[in-house]
């Protein structure tokens, strides 16, 4: 039987990549203790700053925003309905029920009324709903944390989800978005201070925090991610960490640590303000309010 | 040994070989590795070596999630 390192009671836990035993109560200080430690690894932020926490009703949202709360930090969270029935019905709620257990600011946005629901904009964009629906809710994200005078925005991004980007990214050795994969990125041009204080948290570990301290998520997946190659990546990466544990976080801390200084130096994609809105863009006319635009002249057609 | 086990929200029954089942039999029959699902036994997560009765109350976390945020 595994005893924990801590106080030598029965562990629950066995934390391979960190060779680690641990019982449920150290288990919890463990992943804030970490959580902590990144924060001002990567000095993300103080807790004289306002954080927007972006929460899905998901684990990994809702133990960063748990966890925040936890160690002192002025957190709120910001939920976008997303309109994909009864999936954003039921996270809705967890994440509503989540602010009211512990007396917090959830601020709510419904995408439908903004321009249209995730299942509505599928059709006017060829690119895979994942990608769509990062982009929209990017978008939103960063206007609105502006808007109220937040000056962080936190998303629960784990080392999972870091390391199956990286490993695309790498596949396709794409520079302007390895050079963006940093957990911190400045406010700059019209963004503001975007972190991700979980980037060392496992998806596993973040579950498991999430069980015991009580979080009721959402477990069920959001009906657009079957099948998505994020998960494809995961699963591969999944297979490495059974035969080495510790392979994922070897392969994001020594991205972060041997290459991103290298390519930070790179020459940066030239950001504009979109026409209409006014939000950084790429191009004249921002991701949205493009798909603004053919959602009108569609409405006009009929 | 027919274990009941709660995934995902939904209510599975497991048949599963031998008299002594572990936590890991669980995990191999849903095709879940540890590195990211674990069990939770009568509302306590247990690790992969202990040992599972028919009439204990068992919770499966798959904690992987894809799209982006």
């Amino acid at each position: 039987m595994r005893k924990c390192v801590r106080c030598g009671k029965k562990a629950q836990i066995y934390l391979y990549s960190h060779r680690l035993s641990l019982c449920s109560e150290h288990y919890l200080e463990w992943f804030e203790n970490r959580v902590e430690r990144t924060i001002k690894e990567f000095n993300m932020f103080t807790k004289e700053e306002k954080i927007l926490v972006a929460v899905s009703g998901g684990k990994d949202s809702l133990s960063l925003w748990h966890t925040l709360i936890k160690l002192g930090y002025q957190a709120d969270g910001f939920y976008i309905n997303l309109g994909i029935g009864d999936y954003s019905q039921k996270s809705l709620q967890k994440a509503k029920n989540f602010a009211d257990k512990y007396q917090l600011t959830l601020h709510t946005l419904d995408l439908s009324k903004e321009i249209a629901s995730i299942p509505d904009l599928k059709a006017y964009d060829s690119r895979p709903t994942c990608s769509l629906c990062g982009s929209v809710k990017r978008y939103y994200m960063n206007k609105y944390a502006k808007e109220k005078g937040y000056a962080v925005l936190a998303t629960g991004h784990n080392l999972d989800d870091e390391s199956a980007v990286l490993f695309a990214n790498a596949l396709s050795w794409n520079v302007e978005y390895l050079r963006r994969q940093y957990p911190v990125l400045p406010e700059d041009d019209g963004f503001v201070r975007k972190v991700k204080p979980l980037c060392k948290i496992s998806e596993k570990e973040s579950a498991l925090y999430a069980v015991l301290a009580g979080i009721d998520y959402i477990e069920e997946e959001c009906p657009f991610s079957e099948g998505a190659t994020s998960i494809e990546y995961k699963l591969y990466l999944s297979q490495l960490e059974d035969k080495s544990p510790g392979t994922k976080l070897r392969f994001y801390s020594e991205f972060l640590r041997k290459l991103y200084p290298l390519l930070k130096e790179s020459p940066r994609e030239n950001l504009q303000k979109c026409e209409v809105c006014g939000e950084p863009s790429i191009n004249s006319l921002c991701n949205v309010c493009r798909l603004k635009l053919k959602l009108s002249s569609h409405k006009e057609k009929i | 040994m027919e274990i009941k086990v709660i995934y995902r929200g939904q209510e599975r029954t497991l048949h599963l070989e031998g008299e002594k089942v572990k936590a890991k039999d669980i995990l191999k029959a849903l095709n879940l590795s540890k590195d990211y699902a674990f069990v939770v036994k009568n509302d306590q997560v247990v690790s992969e070596e202990e040992t599972i009765n028919p009439g204990d109350h068992i919770r499966v976390v798959n904690a992987i999630s894809g799209g982006t945020l």
